[in-house]
């Protein structure tokens, strides 16, 4: 009978599509949403997926999250160094700073110091460079960070450095090594770009040395935001981390331990958490829509043949198992066409930087939905089922 | 429970007394049944025969347990559907009843055969045994291999008739319940039909019920019962002309 129940849904070919339609949406809207808020998810530790040197983070007690800095005192690099298990430490330092492009456009920036001497914290550098740029004088390197267009500097040279007004309309190109900018009225010099982890929120980053980044940044009591840890070897990275709570009385996290706090507040904390939920349940309700209705309609259509199926023995059970399977198969063929639209969409927009990550937990999410919405369209649609009188069929009312 | 009902010829396969039926309530009320008293043995053909309106549609979706009476007695094969519960008499339709509806009602999405073997299907035949049983029920009716793969749109009104002809008969029901069977039927075919199913009914062991206006095929009946306002007025022997009853004997 679950053959007869899908050759009656494949024989209707316009609900047919209608509910695949429905189905594929769902799949489609929700596993993509969730894609995209697990690409969200990722950049916001991009800062220490870009480091995996680091077995252990070490912060103030009150840092809950990568860009939740809060500064340590100089002396804490030395106490972590000093505790049994490191086998090197390194500080890293964090900052917001303006930058002046030569035409006189400000731009902020997230500024990351890193160790002058091993220049761990440089992500991958752009093909013919290398981290060693920043051993120059006043070196940077800059990264778009995720953003698009926000390292234009003007083609002209007589647009560079203007007297006067700033020249902010003009031809502009992509920064280049040798350009220069001002922090806080120092100037620094482009010796490269890199090509990090996009972040998210998005934002352009400035890599330096951890002199340097002292030397542009204002002046503060602190300028240490992270100490980047090394196991020495047989040290488990979270056994490290306990031991170098216990020993300094700042906070130490295992770096997966540190991407799992970050992405606990960014689910507690950012906006977008709720723009992708509200997402979700917008597809979920169009999704049901759609196939809710398509569903009730084909069943009311077909209820004439239920209740003559029902008169010659079909039990109530046994028409509600061939919507079921009806809505199975719509469901099984939905899903794999919205996974498979998902796949695709998603390398058009990883094409296009967007923050697109299909991780396991995506198709999983998708496929609970469209299990949802199969399930309630189903049980939707089973009412006319329930409430048929097959007599009134035999006369043909 | 095992609803199948063995064969125990010449004994009553139907037995109503004061059968009523009213839809409705208040004033909207209709009373469809109005004491109906039925009594059909086995190998019997019986025609219901009256104008429209009168129940015998009524009377027949009561006698298949497709509705429930309201008052009176009523024993269809030993059953009493009031002492049934749903799905018990789902069941029991499915194993001992046999329908022919007036709008034929074949699935579209299902070829002939596929709609005639629906009955086997749902009482659990594998699907290759009841295709070929279900084959060779539609052969008898005359269907050659490429009508019975075709769809019931690619079938004449006739055809279809046939297709709803041969689900009705295909799983061996004890009671075949029909409502105007050979209304879309020429003349022979209706003939071949009638025929068939009288073979079938009386060959088996087997009960028929036809509700019909087709005069061309009250000579194929046992017995004819006339109804009217909700009541049988009267039952007679055939074969008998439809436009000059004869008193009841």
């Amino acid at each position: 009978m679950i053959a007869i129940a899908l050759k009656m849904l494949l024989g209707d070919r316009t609900k047919y599509a209608g509910l695949l339609f429905g189905i594929t949406f769902t799949s489609f809207l929700v596993t993509f949403a969730a894609s995209y808020f697990g690409g969200m998810m990722t950049r916001s530790f991009a800062l220490i997926a870009e480091n995996p040197q680091a077995d252990v983070w070490v912060m103030d007690p009150a840092v809950v999250a990568v860009d939740r800095p809060i500064n340590l005192p100089t002396s804490a690099l030395n106490r972590v160094r000093s505790v049994e298990g490191v086998r090197s430490a390194v500080p890293l330092a964090l900052a917001q700073a303006d930058a002046r492009f030569p035409n006189g456009r400000f731009q902020s920036f997230q500024v990351i110091g890193v160790d002058d001497a091993t220049l761990t914290g440089v992500p991958l550098m752009n093909v013919g460079s290398t981290a060693a740029v920043l051993r120059s004088p006043d070196a940077v390197i800059v990264d778009e960070g995720g953003t698009s267009g926000k390292l234009e500097t003007p083609s002209s040279k007589t647009d560079q450095w203007p007297r006067g007004k700033p020249h902010l309309d003009v031809p502009t190109r992509p920064l280049i090594a040798g350009d220069e900018l001002l922090i806080n009225d120092t100037r620094v010099q482009v010796a490269g770009q890199s090509a990090a982890l996009p972040r998210f929120p998005p934002r352009p980053l400035l890599f330096t040395t951890y002199s340097t980044a002292e030397r542009i940044l204002l002046p503060e009591r602190r300028r240490l935001t992270f100490v980047l840890a090394t196991a020495a070897p047989g040290v488990d990275a979270r056994t490290l981390a306990t031991r170098i709570e216990a020993a300094t009385d700042l906070r130490a996290r295992a770096a997966d331990d540190f991407k799992e706090d970050t992405v606990r507040w960014m689910l507690a904390n950012s906006e977008d958490v709720g723009d992708a939920v509200t997402m979700l349940s917008i597809a979920m309700l169009v999704g049901f829509g759609v196939t809710g209705v398509m569903m009730f309609l084909f069943t009311n259509e077909n209820l004439k043949y239920y209740a003559v199926l029902n008169a010659m023995g079909a039990t109530t059970r046994l028409l509600l198992t061939m919507i079921c399977a009806q809505a199975g198969l719509c469901a099984v063929i939905g899903t794999g066409l919205g996974l498979g639209l998902c796949a695709l969409a998603g390398r058009v927009f990883e094409a296009h930087d967007f923050p697109f990550r299909m991780m396991w937990f995506a198709p999983a999410v998708g496929g609970t939905a469209v299990v949802l919405v199969s399930v309630g369209a189903a049980l939707f649609s089973t009412r006319p089922i329930r409430k048929m009188q097959p007599a009134s069929f035999l006369a043909g009312r | 429970m095992d609803t199948h009902v063995a064969p125990a010829r010449s004994q009553a396969a139907i037995n109503c007394r004061g059968v009523t039926k009213t839809y409705g309530q208040g004033n909207a009320a209709v009373q469809a049944l109005r004491g109906v008293d039925l009594e059909v043995r086995m190998g019997e053909l019986l025609m219901l025969v009256g104008p429209s309106g009168c129940g015998k549609t009524t009377l027949i979706s009561v006698l298949a347990g497709l509705m429930q009476r309201d008052a009176g007695e009523c024993s269809v094969l030993d059953h009493d559907y009031r002492e049934m519960a749903v799905n018990e008499t789902t069941r029991f339709r499915g194993q001992n009843i046999g329908f022919v509806f007036q709008s034929f009602d074949l699935i579209p999405a299902l070829t002939a055969v596929e709609n005639a073997a629906a009955p086997l299907l749902i009482g659990g035949v594998k699907r290759r045994a009841a295709m070929e049983q279900t084959q060779a029920v539609l052969q008898k009716l005359g269907f050659d291999d490429r009508m019975m793969r075709s769809l019931p749109a690619e079938l004449s009104g006739g055809q279809q008739q046939r297709v709803a002809i041969a689900r009705a008969m295909v799983h061996h029901p004890k009671l075949i319940v029909c409502d105007e069977p050979t209304s879309a039927l020429d003349s022979g075919s209706g003939h071949m039909v009638i025929n068939l199913m009288r073979e079938f009914a009386l060959g088996r062991d087997r009960v028929l019920v036809v509700v019909t206006h087709d005069a061309r095929i009250f000579e194929f009946a046992d017995r004819i019962a006339w109804m009217e306002d909700g009541r049988i007025t009267r039952i007679a022997n055939a074969p008998i002309r439809a436009k000059e009853p004869q008193k009841n004997p």
